[in-house]
């Protein structure tokens, strides 16, 4: 697969000949510019090839050099400081030695900041990205353009307020951030980035084996840029999102370290004494009154849910704007602490509509966007919505969009396939099984009453029709589409063309009934799965999705 | 160059038939070692030290530990029979498994790297295992056991010459 290992391109010295003996007309060095400008302009410029910005440059080695912002020495002076404040409070009020600590403490991290600060620095050819630090242990990175998966800009609220940003490299390697430069200043980012994307654009195009990826073969040597808006998330869809995020498990957790945090005060026995008067309270209380209090302590605990929800969700991702420019998705969003991500289209694995069942009855979706080497595997999509592609917006919007984030998308005709009523039958005997064990462990121990467990049947039952209700599969000319859901309901689209591997399975109540599963795994992340399919469908779904994957990995040589 | 009207080719090749005694000899050993250490050992200590141990309760944990280890015992020959693969230059596609049974279809060309295990145990018995690697994180490597050593280096070969990594 040519996005995730080709070691054998050819050597970018000939490209850099090939590419600086085309004509240019701009000398000075273009990602100077502010890329949107660059971009906006661009359209409008050209029906004449517009030559490649970063070509005049192209024939000196290093494209752009630099090292950290020195502003960043005064941030982490205010960091260090923060963290002293416990130190110097001692030292103050306990003990005098506390303060040799913290001129220590102070000491040690403001030489490590400023060794960094003055170690650190970078350089970008035509073919890769070195990053060197360090005094004693010196170490060199060296990461390949077209290895480069993603170039985020994040910026906290301080950060800011001094121009600075920090720039994380990702690569296609699975381990998330391969190098995080903290912090750039703003312009010199830019410049970083404009100049980085440029290059690896070119270097994208130039060899035949590559171009195959995505844009046709006989596409210009410098691909004309247009960029425009997919999506805009409203202060609208943002409060919804808020007010249908019910976080219930957070309320659990805060709970549970409150009651940790008493224990560890010491104060176990007096919350103790408190819950139980206040039971007692609440036992001599008559029933509408005590069904009152109970109602108005739900409103309490859900109204304050939401509004922590919408505020996060509007700290998270206020003004989230999603750009489209050539062959790369951006992002743009955050309050306090602005991101700025970059997806090469290329690159998308998966894409996934989430209902949750909130959601689902107000016909509002999440749209997340899988990608190799892509960080969901590491769960870091919820916390800080790392691909989340459109944080919330109506289904249909959310569908109409799918042909930005799945080229070849808008050709498709998805005819959905239910899967096999079987699967009632199944869980029904899942849940026969289980009520059994259930009832053999509880009845010689609670007597008659473990005879409930039987009522596990017609739940699973029950849970098998719903499953059912929504279950459907549908194969396209390039994608693969499930859709699923027992309250809620989830779409998930794959382009065959990015399939790894297929696996058929069956487990001992699939064999009892001829059904099986089929899962899908793509480069990074876990598979989707299609459930409750017969055995002789799913047989021929798997060979049907190998045969393309082998005729694209194929393409991809 | 396949084209996508060629059918997946149905697995017939066996493994060899050693692979029963490698089995045998590593998950078949601990289990052994795992029910005898319950026999001898959690038996005696529970009825000491469990005041509600009962002989029915003895009964049942004896049946459990010999229904386990039997199905330990029985489980190599038959995963033996089951298990067939093939490999056509395009695709290598792996049939398994009794209980759970599971077919796996890997386009060759988009794995990443391949592996020849070998084993103390399955040197002994003259085996090798092939593992292929592909991009996907979870379910992600795809296993061939009990293959003759020399059958082994010749798939090993023949997939990496599909994959091209030769040619440049």
């Amino acid at each position: 697969m040519a996005d995730v290992d080709d070691a054998s391109r050819p050597a970018p010295a000939d490209r850099v000949a090939a590419d600086s003996g085309a004509p240019e007309s701009g000398t000075a060095p273009a990602g100077a510019q502010e890329p949107r400008a660059r971009q906006g302009a661009e359209p409008g410029a050209a029906p004449a090839l517009a030559p490649e910005p970063a070509a005049a440059v192209a024939a000196a080695p290093v494209l752009a050099r630099g090292q950290l912002h020195p502003a960043i020495l005064l941030l982490q002076l205010f960091t260090v400081l923060r963290g002293l404040f416990l130190p110097v409070l001692l030292g103050v009020w306990v003990a005098p030695w506390f303060l040799a600590v913290a001129g220590l403490l102070l000491l040690v991290q403001m030489g490590a900041a400023l060794l960094r600060f003055v170690t650190l620095e970078y350089a970008l050819t035509a073919d890769e990205l070195r990053v060197r630090d360090g005094l004693l242990h010196r170490q060199e990175r060296r990461i390949p353009l077209d290895r480069v998966q993603d170039l985020g800009f994040e910026s906290s609220l301080l950060r800011r307020a001094l121009g600075l940003v920090v720039v994380q490299v990702e690569t296609a390697s699975g381990k998330g951030v391969e190098v995080r430069l903290d912090a750039l200043g703003t312009a010199a980012a830019e410049h970083l980035r404009a100049v980085l994307l440029a290059a690896r654009d070119r270097g994208a195009a130039a060899p035949p084996a590559a171009a195959a990826d995505a844009r046709p073969t006989d596409a210009p040597a410098a691909p004309q840029v247009l960029q425009w808006l997919v999506h805009r998330t409203s202060a609208t869809a943002l409060w919804w999102r808020g007010v249908t995020d019910l976080r219930l498990s957070a309320f659990l957790v805060l709970g549970f370290s409150a009651l940790e945090l008493a224990d560890r005060l010491g104060l176990r026995g007096s919350v103790r004494g408190v819950v139980r008067g206040a039971s007692d309270w609440l036992g001599r209380l008559p029933p509408l009154v005590l069904a009152t209090v109970l109602v108005l302590a739900l409103v309490v605990v859900l109204g304050f849910g939401v509004v922590t929800s919408t505020c996060s969700s509007f700290v998270q991702f206020f003004g989230f704007e999603l750009w489209l420019s050539g062959d790369v998705l951006q992002r743009r969003y955050g309050l306090l602490t602005t991101r700025q991500k970059v997806l090469p289209r290329v690159r998308i694995q998966r894409v996934a509509l989430e209902q949750t069942w909130l959601r689902w009855l107000a016909g509002l979706a999440v749209v997340k966007a899988d990608s190799a080497g892509g960080s969901r595997a590491e769960g870091e999509d919820q916390a800080s919505g790392f691909d989340v592609v459109v944080p919330l917006a109506e289904l249909q919007a959310t569908m109409a969009l799918l042909p930005a984030l799945l080229p070849g998308f808008e050709r498709e005709v998805l005819v959905y396939r239910s899967g096999s009523p079987r699967l009632v039958a199944r869980t029904a005997l899942q849940g026969v099984v289980l009520a059994s064990v259930l009832a053999a462990l509880l009845v010689p121990g609670l007597g008659p009453a473990g005879w409930f467990a039987f009522t596990l049947v017609p739940v699973s039952g029950l849970l098998g029709v719903l499953v059912y209700r929504k279950l459907g599969y549908a194969l396209g000319d390039a994608h693969v589409a499930l859709r699923q859901g027992v309250f809620g309901l989830f779409h998930t689209f794959v382009p065959t063309a990015k399939i790894q591997a297929v696996v058929v399975r069956q487990g001992p109540f699939e064999q009892c009934f001829g059904l099986a599963s089929l899962a899908v795994h793509v480069a990074g992340g876990a598979s989707t799965t299609l459930p409750h399919l017969l055995l002789a469908d799913a047989r021929a779904l798997a060979a049907e999705l190998a045969q393309r994957a082998a005729v694209a990995a194929a393409a991809d040589w | 160059m396949p084209s996508a009207s060629t059918p997946v080719p149905v697995p017939s090749e066996r493994l060899r038939p050693a692979v029963v005694w490698w089995w045998w000899c590593t998950e078949g050993v601990v289990a052994m070692v795992m029910v005898g250490l319950a026999f001898w050992l959690l038996r005696p200590w529970l009825a000491e030290h469990w005041s509600a141990w009962s002989p029915g309760l003895d009964l049942a944990l004896r049946a459990a530990l010999g229904v386990w280890l039997l199905a330990n015992l029985l489980a190599p020959p038959l995963q033996y029979v089951r298990w067939r693969f093939c490999y056509d230059g395009d695709l290598l596609v792996l049939r398994h498994g009794v209980l759970f049974v599971a077919e796996r279809i890997v386009p060759v060309r988009r794995m990443q790297h391949v592996d020849l295990l070998r084993g103390p145990v399955e040197r002994l018995f003259g085996l090798a295992t092939l593992v292929v690697h592909t991009a996907g994180d979870d379910g992600a490597t795809f296993r061939v056991p009990g293959l003759a050593v020399a059958r082994a280096q010749e798939l090993r070969d023949r997939i990496l010459e599909a994959r091209g990594d030769g040619r440049r």
